[in-house]
């Protein structure tokens, strides 16, 4: 387990910094994609929608008409910058995301993109961590159940028909365990992050009730998350019961369960490592309408407020922070990998 | 296994929520029962919980989430009747050209911080407004669009100059008509703002009953403030509720299960099955109407818009024929379930438009409930068209259009597969154009990129006529492809009618309010409208609020429509002093 | 990982499966699985999967779809035989009930299913070609190119599909069927695209291509008609994992309501539901029917690829 090489990290390093770059780039062009005069051309019917448009518009929603409307909407273009070339606004952005800074949100106006991702992160964050941690085990547990072969019927029978459940998109999952467990038992509340008059604060009342109306948010992404750990772990056994040492293992009469976790577990779960650090994007993306239906703070019901409200900078800062948490991820997996995996040797 | 288990979820969850604790705070100052709280749905997040400037509050939230419910109270409010109830001001005058107004304020109001409330901080709020164009607030916009300045009088009297005559200078800036209005800061606070855009105004600091005691995103809590000047000089007595909690529900279905678990006393719209559902698992839940249609109706009636620059629909008698065609009773039975009821003209039904109604109808400009589709086929044949199969045709070309809908609400999207559906059997191959609501508010309407749209641009009126009509004028009039100066007449109505239209009008829009000549004027403009119809009323707006009197009773009903039932405008502050504990 | 070992320990330790002497019932299916296509996990799950199609072709044929639109029945009506909150007993005009509009269910599933289906198989086939193209480029050619295109599908496999979907939609607002299978297959060609580099790095060694190479063939006739063959088995496992991946992205775009706003989806019916209070009014048709029909789907192209498994590594199949 030696020093990690350095073409390694390099190599590593320019993939996170090429991730990063591509993606804001991706998510700045999609928006205004339809506003460059050779797309129009190219392509009938985009509508381009103007950020400052869209503000006015929106403003317009709440009471019908804005008095005023030129200067307003003067003021907005200067305050987002639309009055710059789209070159000019690009090498902005990209300077100023490099910063964390997304500007201003064009909903909230003035408060900053970077402020309301600041309330928002640390619920996701714990959210996320406990379903995660929560799905990895049951799901690789299950999963190597379902390949070992001394797994009782009843339960490889039953794990497969479990898998069901991840068919289910998260919301459903979300209602139905809010239907059963909140209205019908009211063993769990029905929504909110914490009881509606615990002040947030380092007291044991605060945490008790954070984790308390966690449970159902969470579950609901466990239950339906699952199977994909469960579905890898499987196949990642099945290659780990032909290898030579689970034969040999075997052959030396070693009792069935050390076997199970000694040598095929342990061996199996490796590139699993791997996907816990890519499935964080992909499980913010499940967790936005959890967080909405459950009403609980995070930035998948930030997402899906700005959505709503075509809060563009809110859109690109909140997609933004996510594919930089799972490629930062990533990153830190692909470095520890080889301290984790002996077979893995660096530089060789 | 279980006791492993259990372990390892604690450690883990132990470790989120350390993460997830933030700043420190302070725990509650005092608990308050559930009996003497009152607690309102909020639609939306409270994105910046710890901003207070409503001068910059685009969407609303930095009020509707308590502080103007409780905190912050308005110059004026507007009642039902169209009558105008003085608030934190006694009274304004005018003179005879509508042009100098002079506000008198309440003697003895104070903040509650203990500073008194006086004209310097009207004239303050209103300084600060007219010289900083980045508060952008719509009520800030339309106050600096027409107010030339503002002086002290004396210590409670304030003298506002217009730019030009404006006879509904209140209820267009002063009082509470749709959502918010002009509410004045303490100049002692904000005097010290190096910047007022970006000034948070935290901790914040009103005039009214409630002061803040913690904020998230999710919630907002309001506590009675005791020493309230207006029980101390008599206005009003203290309201009873100890306690206002502003929550976000999250979605029909959330707010749905809170309110018959009692979580809940108000809650947002909510369609007419889920509020059967709520009264079948709680009896003591209620709303604004004892049977159908139950629902409020909220000042923006819903209405066909014809962009009048776009064949075929740039012939008056082809909207006509649209116009007979629709089938209004049916849209309210199937689109709305019988919760609202159909348009009689472009205005909405209040008792303060009664009056303007019917004098448009009494003049035979009124729109009937039902279609006649016959007419309709007839005024379309007479232009040259004929029914080919399913679709009319002319010149081999099918009678289409392509009606633009926002599709935010379900609301909008089934009103417009009824439309669609009466013109498909009528024989025009109609269909619906779903655009997202910035695009619908940001391109489609104002630039006039549609052929019909689906909205409600004739809404602002609720106690005059004027502002609903000024909206149709010809002084709106761009070319397609531009902005529609203040989203009016965005259909591009332009014809020797809406010159006629457009002059009397104008006349009215200079005329004291309650004027008697002014029915009889708004019949006589609107002969232009019944004739060349820019754009089609159908429906009034519904909104089902279910209220549950299990902890509070004296919410506004039929019976007694003291104010909208709606909770998250500016006047709940009526509201919240009418409310009486439930035994 | 220690706690894994310690927790599961309890659970599996009764039942080995008792392994001495071979019945004649398993002896009968040992016979069968001479032809390992004729897998009965393949089987069940593609007739699972024939099923939906069949409910999509013959729907249209004996049932009237034009009731996907709004107030086609009496709203909020039960299945047959199933009262709803008004009192009001399901008949068989509509025999899955209708919405809270007035739509029939039946209808609504006839063409919504299949839609889902053909946005997971067409984006999932666009995937796939892209993903077999770029990874034997990288993988025969080598260098640069393949430094390239390792690089590009390391880059993006990171990159979530909903997050930039989600973004694509916001601008675009509503977008066909086939948009959205193809901006989804821009985000499922990376893993097929690692697996057949890998693959074809270790094959481009192995003799028969080394035979092939000497007698002179083309590159293009190496790849595709010496390769190829030899990696079908798990180009069809990526593949089905692929349709699986497509439909669960799809369906929560639709479920966000950013999916097609005019074209019936099983995502869409389910957002609907959501937005309607189906839980508080009882009305389980309304989400329950298309939920289940989602899980069938699932459950066949979960049956498929365990099938695919046992038909491509005969270890799995068990007696």
């Amino acid at each position: 387990m030696g020093r990690i090489p350095l073409s390694y990290l390099a190599n590593r390093l320019l993939t996170l910094v090429l991730t990063v770059f591509i993606a804001a780039t991706l998510i700045w062009l999609i928006p205004r994609f339809p506003c460059f005069s050779w797309v129009q051309v190219l392509f009938q019917g985009l509508t381009c929608v103007d950020p400052a448009d869209a503000a006015l518009g929106r403003m317009a929603a709440g009471g019908g008409s804005v008095a005023d409307s030129d200067a307003i909407l003067a003021q907005l273009r200067t305050t987002y910058g639309l009055d710059q070339s789209y070159f000019t606004q690009y090498w902005l952005y990209l300077a100023n995301t490099l910063r964390l800074d997304f500007g201003l949100s064009t909903a909230s106006f003035p408060t900053s993109v970077a402020t309301m991702i600041g309330y928002a992160l640390p619920w996701t964050l714990g959210l996320m961590l406990i379903s995660l941690v929560i799905t990895f085990f049951v799901g690789n547990l299950l999963g190597a159940l379902m390949v070992w072969e001394r797994t009782p019927r009843l339960w490889k029978a039953a794990i497969p028909a479990a898998m069901v459940f991840t068919s289910i998109p998260p919301i459903l999952s979300g209602l139905l365990l809010m239907y059963v467990f909140s209205t019908q038992l009211r063993w769990f509340p029905l929504s909110g992050p914490y009881a509606l008059t615990v002040e947030p604060g380092w007291t044991f009342d605060f945490a008790s009730s954070v984790l308390y109306h966690g449970v159902l948010p969470a579950m609901s992404i466990v239950v339906v998350t699952f199977g994909f750990w469960a579905l890898g772990m499987r196949g990642l056994m099945i290659t780990v019961q032909g290898e030579d040492y689970t034969t040999l293992a075997k052959a030396k009469g070693l009792r069935p369960r050390y076997i199970l976790y000694r040598y095929m577990i342990r061996n199996a779960i490796l590139p699993q490592i791997t996907s816990f650090a890519l499935k964080i994007g992909l499980l913010v993306a499940g967790q936005v309408l959890v967080e909405r239906i459950f009403a609980y703070p995070g930035m998948g019901k930030l997402l899906y407020d700005s959505i709503l409200t075509q809060d563009y900078p809110v859109i690109q800062g909140v997609s933004f922070v996510i594919i930089m948490m799972t490629a930062l991820s990533v990153f830190l997996v692909d470095l520890i990998y080889p301290f984790i995996d002996p077979r893995i040797r660096h530089g060789g | 296994m279980p006791t492993s288990k259990n372990r390892l979820l604690t450690s883990v969850s132990i470790a989120a929520a350390a993460l997830i604790l933030g700043s420190a705070g302070a725990v509650l100052a005092q608990d308050v029962a559930r009996e003497d709280t009152v607690i309102l749905d909020l639609d939306r997040t409270i994105q910046d919980p710890e901003n207070f400037n409503w001068m910059t509050d685009g969407t609303g939230v930095r009020r509707m989430q308590g502080a103007h419910q409780g905190m912050w109270e308005p110059l004026f409010v507007l009642g039902a009747d169209g009558s105008v109830e003085p608030w934190l001001a006694t009274g304004i005058e005018s003179n005879e050209t509508f042009d100098v107004w002079t506000l008198s304020l309440r003697e003895g109001v104070t903040w509650s911080d203990g500073e008194a409330f006086n004209a310097d901080d009207v004239v303050f709020s209103v300084d600060m407004i007219l010289q900083t164009a980045e508060l952008n607030a719509r009520e800030v916009a339309q106050l600096r669009s027409e107010v030339a300045s503002v002086e002290r009088v004396d210590d409670l009297t304030v003298r506002f100059t217009l730019k030009k005559p404006n006879p509904r200078f209140v209820s267009d800036n002063l009082a509470i008509r749709v959502f918010g209005a002009f509410t004045p800061v303490p100049e002692h606070i904000w005097s010290q703002a190096e910047n007022p855009a970006t000034f948070t105004f935290n901790p914040p600091v009103g005039t009214g009953p409630y002061t803040l005691t913690s904020i998230a995103t999710n919630r907002a809590i309001w506590d009675r403030n005791d020493n309230w000047w207006g029980a101390a000089t008599g206005f009003i007595d203290l309201p009873e509720p100890l306690r206002l909690i502003v929550l976000e529900t999250g979605g029909e279905e959330a707010r749905a299960q809170l309110m018959a678990a009692n979580q809940l006393d108000a809650a947002q719209t909510v369609t007419l099955g889920t509020f059967e559902a709520i009264q079948a698992r709680n009896p003591e839940v209620e709303a604004f109407a004892p049977g159908l249609p139950y629902s409020w109706a909220d000042p923006c009636p819903r209405q066909l818009e014809f962009n009048t620059t776009v064949a075929p629909w740039d012939s008056a008698e082809m909207r006509r024929a649209i116009a007979h065609i629709i089938d209004r009773t049916q849209i309210v039975n199937i689109a709305y379930e019988g919760t609202t009821s159909p348009s009689r003209t472009m205005f909405v039904q209040y008792p303060a438009m009664e009056a303007f109604i019917s004098a448009v109808v009494d003049a035979g400009y009124g729109l009937p409930a039902t279609a006649d589709v016959a007419a309709g086929q007839a005024l379309i044949e007479a232009q040259g068209w004929t029914r080919n199969g399913d679709y009319y045709e002319r010149d081999g070309e099918t009678l289409d259009m392509a009606i633009h809908v926002n599709s935010a609400s379900t609301e909008y999207t089934r009103t417009i597969d009824v439309i669609v559906e009466q013109l498909q059997r009528a024989g025009i191959d109609a269909r619906a154009v779903p655009v997202e609501n910035g695009v619908f508010w940001g391109e489609v309407l104002p630039f006039g990129n549609y052929e019909v749209s689906y909205s409600w641009l004739s809404c602002a009126s609720v106690n005059e006529p004027w502002a609903s009509m000024g909206r149709y004028t010809s002084a709106s009039v761009v070319p397609v492809g531009e902005r529609a100066p203040g989203f009016n007449n965005t259909g591009r109505w332009n014809t020797e009618a809406t010159a006629a239209y457009t002059e009397i009008v104008n006349a009215m829009g200079v005329m004291p309010l309650g004027d008697p000549a002014i029915p009889g004027m708004v019949a006589e403009a609107y002969q232009y409208l019944a004739a060349e119809m820019p754009f089609i009323p159908l429906v009034q707006a519904a909104k089902l609020l279910p209220v549950n009197t299990t902890y509070w009773e004296g919410w506004p009903t039929t019976d007694n429509p003291y104010n909208s039932p709606a909770f998250w405008r500016g006047d709940t502050h009526r509201i919240l002093h009418n409310l009486t504990r439930a035994q | 990982m220690n706690q894994t070992t310690e927790k599961s320990a309890a659970a599996p330790e009764t039942a080995a499966p008792d392994m001495a002497g071979l019945s004649r019932a398993q002896l009968r299916r040992m016979r069968r699985f001479d032809n390992p296509w004729r897998n009965p996990k393949l089987i069940l799950g593609a007739t699972l999967l024939l099923s939906i199609i069949a409910l999509g072709l013959l729907g249209r044929l004996f049932w009237d779809v034009d009731m996907v639109f709004t107030g086609s029945g009496l709203p909020r009506q039960g299945p047959v035989g199933v009262e709803n909150l008004r009192g009001q007993v399901g008949t068989w005009a509509h025999p899955l009930g209708t919405d809270v509009t007035g739509k029939d269910i039946l209808a609504l599933l006839i063409i919504g299913a299949p839609n889902s289906l053909y946005v997971g198989v067409l984006a999932s086939l666009i995937g796939m070609s892209l993903g077999i193209f770029l990874g034997f480029t990288a993988g025969y050619t080598g260098g640069r190119v393949d430094d390239v295109i390792r690089v590009g599908s390391d880059v993006m496999i990171t990159i979530p599909p909903l997050l930039i979907l989600v973004v694509v939609q916001a601008a675009y607002g509503d977008i066909t069927l086939t948009m959205m299978a193809i901006l989804i297959a821009c985000f499922v060609w990376q893993s097929p695209t690692r697996l057949i580099r890998a693959q074809v790095l270790s094959m481009r060694e192995s003799g028969y291509v080394q035979m092939a190479r000497l007698s002179g063939a083309s590159s293009g006739h190496i790849m595709f008609r010496e390769m190829l063959p030899n990696l079908v088995p798990y180009l069809f496992g990526s593949f089905i994992a692929n349709v699986t991946t497509s439909i669960v992205t799809a369906v929560g775009l639709e479920v966000l309501g950013l999916g097609p706003q005019r074209v019936p989806t099983l995502g869409r019916v389910i957002y609907d539901a959501i937005n309607s209070g189906a839980l508080i009014q009882n009305l389980w048709w309304w989400w329950g029917i298309p939920t289940a029909l989602l899980a069938v789907m699932f459950i066949g192209l979960l049956l498929i690829n365990l099938g695919l498994d046992e038909v491509s590594n005969p270890r799995l199949r068990r007696l």
